[in-house]
């Protein structure tokens, strides 16, 4: 009876490990990722520096293939969801900062934007259990 | 005015040396901390890292801002900054970087810095600074711990309300040969807390992990053992760590290790294309401190055949193009304003993007950083900015022609093959012309599909709008302002990205017009990123 228990609880916890099996690395689950600037629902006249913030994982080169860290990029505007089998997409609403940028000069046009952080590794997938910011949302004048 | 210049004159007669300019500025002073030790472990390499750090991190976050750098000595470096805000910035930025940089090394091997910020009067000189500002900054950084900031009084009264981050005041200091004391700030910004979080936690996450695991692991144990044996022949690839050794497994690479005690299902995701196939990292990132980061060598034999020793250099197939002018630019996008008239002289451009055969070839000369994988007639990508130089470089020497990468302006001309339309067939977009997002019905795991298997454009050019984005030799700018009329490259300013050109195969059809442009950091290779080459007469 007990080792039937026990089948059942390794299997289950097999399925669990594996369902949650994607292309990114590993992160710290305390990892954290926001913004320092701007806040969200601020209203900013013209363009501004947004200032990226991590805790408890380092910022570095794309490509440097280092435990624990990883590469900011800005999602401006973006609805659809995250992919966590692809890198993270380039255009000009992802914004890459792979030199290892923690802030970003950003110009927006007037209106209402949304903005969100998302970490990816050496090869540019976001981490598993993805590393992203709260989606805020900002109002240029 | 009369009075100041009375006394000006006054004093230049006295000291004619008040030449010198004197002015007020922000001194970043920084040190790795145990330099000597570090050299003693490993000479060549710790040079080689410093180097490395000073030239990909120091002097570019120093640019960004705003900053000068003075000087660098072996272990450390001096810069300026006009702004407090932006010294205490910069020295964060570093402090940062360092974390991540040295996140995956034994303690022994870290490269700290130790960072000392102080606002003073200061006389600058070409390649120094002098003056007490300069002596408190290197005194700050002396007495700081390694990985922190140490910021003077001066500094703090500008920047404490201006920067989000913690200031733990150290009281007054005495410092060597200075005789007031200095009132001394740390800087907390968030590598401290990382490291300090990582300490406290270290102990009771790897307890916690160990348990989990075995737990996990006897499960396993228990599964494996139930499974028919001719199955677990099948899953022989996938190891089943010892569970002896699991408790070493640091914190941070225990998901991974999760994953590959477990027998893995065949629901692994699909690659995506021939470069992203070889990141799959189930099983070996459960050993410590791999180093994945260059693609497998195996694919180099078949890529340069060996019963064929190529004695002279295949030359890419290069189509001339008349010189001419053209409207560069569209009011379709804030990047591409304003339009503006360009004359282009004679050149010719690769009809092709470069492909991975003509990659590999750069490589097997010892000339390109990295084997390309894939098939040889598709586009090599993966390559930044940097690499396509290098490349460039190398068919220029071992041509002995003038081989680059063409300017925005001649790609521009190129991509538009004498039409001014939003697309070079017309101002409609029509699907199946070109490889982009949602345009053709090319599976996923085929992209970047070979070269040449769209329509060629009025100039017999192949895929010049979607395939593969292409570098070109210009410096990013965020518009047409001030851009130059002679075709040439756009040179000025800082350059820490570049102008890509072309869109991709995950673009959609707004990036396929050949006036779209876009940016990307110079040396940050991206998959989906290429280039052609150009030739002057």
């Amino acid at each position: 009876m007990r080792i039937a228990q026990l089948i059942v609880l390794s299997a289950a916890l097999a399925s669990v490990s594996c369902t949650a099996h994607a292309q990114g690395k590993p992160a710290p689950k305390d990892a954290l990722l926001y913004f320092v600037w701007p806040q969200d629902g601020a209203t900013i006249k013209g363009g501004f520096w947004c200032r990226f913030g991590l805790r408890n994982m380092g910022v570095t080169h794309a490509g440097d293939d280092f435990q624990n860290s990883g590469h900011h990029h800005l999602l401006v505007d973006v609805n659809e969801p995250l992919d966590l089998n692809e890198p993270i997409p380039q255009d000009k609403t992802h914004l890459h900062f792979g030199a290892g940028q923690t802030e970003a000069r950003i110009d927006l046009p007037p209106g209402k934007h949304t903005l969100q952080l998302v970490l990816g590794d050496a090869k540019h997938y976001p981490f598993n259990p993805p590393v992203v910011s709260d989606k805020i949302t900002i109002r240029i004048k | 005015m009369a009075e100041i210049r009375d006394i000006k004159s006054g004093r230049s007669n006295e000291r004619p040396r008040e030449a010198t300019p004197r002015r007020l500025a922000a001194i970043v002073a920084g040190d790795i901390s145990g330099y000597s030790r570090l050299m003693q472990l490993d000479e060549e390499g710790t040079h080689a890292r410093v180097k490395r750090i000073e030239r990909d991190v120091i002097e570019p976050s120093i640019g960004e801002h705003h900053g000068r750098l003075v000087k660098t000595t072996g272990d450390g470096f001096i810069a300026i900054f006009d702004s407090p805000v932006e010294a205490v910035r910069f020295g964060i930025v570093i402090q940062q970087n360092m974390v991540g940089r040295n996140a995956s090394l034994p303690k022994h091997h870290w490269i700290e810095f130790r960072i000392g910020v102080n606002l003073g009067d200061v006389i600058i000189e070409a390649d120094d600074v002098y003056g007490d500002g300069v002596n408190i900054a290197s005194r700050l950084e002396g007495i700081a711990d390694p990985g922190q900031i140490y910021i003077s009084s001066g500094i703090y009264e500008q920047v404490k309300h201006k920067l989000v981050c913690g200031y733990e005041a150290l009281g007054d200091r005495k410092v060597k040969n200075i005789t007031e004391p200095v009132r001394v700030y740390r800087v907390l910004a968030d590598s401290a807390a990382f490291h300090e979080h990582r300490r406290r936690r270290e102990n009771i996450l790897i307890f916690l992990l160990s348990l989990t695991l075995l737990a996990i692991a006897s499960g396993a144990l228990w599964y494996v053992l139930l499974q028919p044996y001719g199955k677990l022949e099948k899953q022989a690839s996938a190891p089943v760590s010892p569970p002896v050794e699991i408790p070493n497994v640091p914190s941070s690479q225990a998901p991974a290790a999760k994953q590959a005690a477990l027998p893995l299902p065949s629901s692994a995701p699909v690659p995506l294309n021939p470069q992203a196939a070889p990141q799959t990292q189930a099983a070996p990132s459960a050993a410590p401190a791999i180093k994945p980061a260059t693609p497998q060598p195996q694919s180099a034999s078949s890529a340069t055949p060996a019963a064929q020793p190529v004695s002279a250099v295949r030359e890419p197939e290069m189509t001339p193009i008349r010189g001419g002018s053209f409207i560069m630019g569209s009011n379709d996008d804030v990047t591409e304003k304003p339009t503006h008239q360009v004359t282009i002289k004679p050149f010719a451009i690769g009809k092709y993007p470069t492909t991975i055969r003509e990659w590999n070839e750069c490589v097997a000369a010892k000339a390109c950083g990295f084997v390309a994988t894939g098939k040889d007639d598709a586009p090599v990508t993966n390559v930044s900015w940097s690499d396509a130089k290098q490349f460039v470089a190398w068919l220029a020497g071992a041509t002995r022609k003038a081989y680059r990468l063409p300017s925005e302006a001649e790609w521009e001309y190129a991509a538009r093959g004498g039409t001014q339309t939003k697309y070079w067939w017309g101002d409609q977009f029509e699907p199946g012309i070109a490889n982009c997002k949602n345009c053709t019905d090319i599976a996923a795991t085929e992209q970047p599909i070979k070269v040449g298997s769209f329509k060629p454009n009025p100039f017999g050019l192949y895929e010049m709008g979607g395939g593969v984005d292409q570098w070109v030799e210009d410096c990013w700018h965020k518009n047409y302002q001030g851009a130059p009329a002679d075709g040439s490259p756009w040179l000025k300013g800082e350059c820490p990205s570049h102008v890509i050109r072309s869109g991709s195969w995950k673009n959609d059809a707004r990036y396929v017009r050949p006036s779209s442009r876009d940016s990307y950091d110079t040396n940050v290779r991206y998959p989906t990123h290429g280039f052609r080459v150009a030739l002057s007469p």
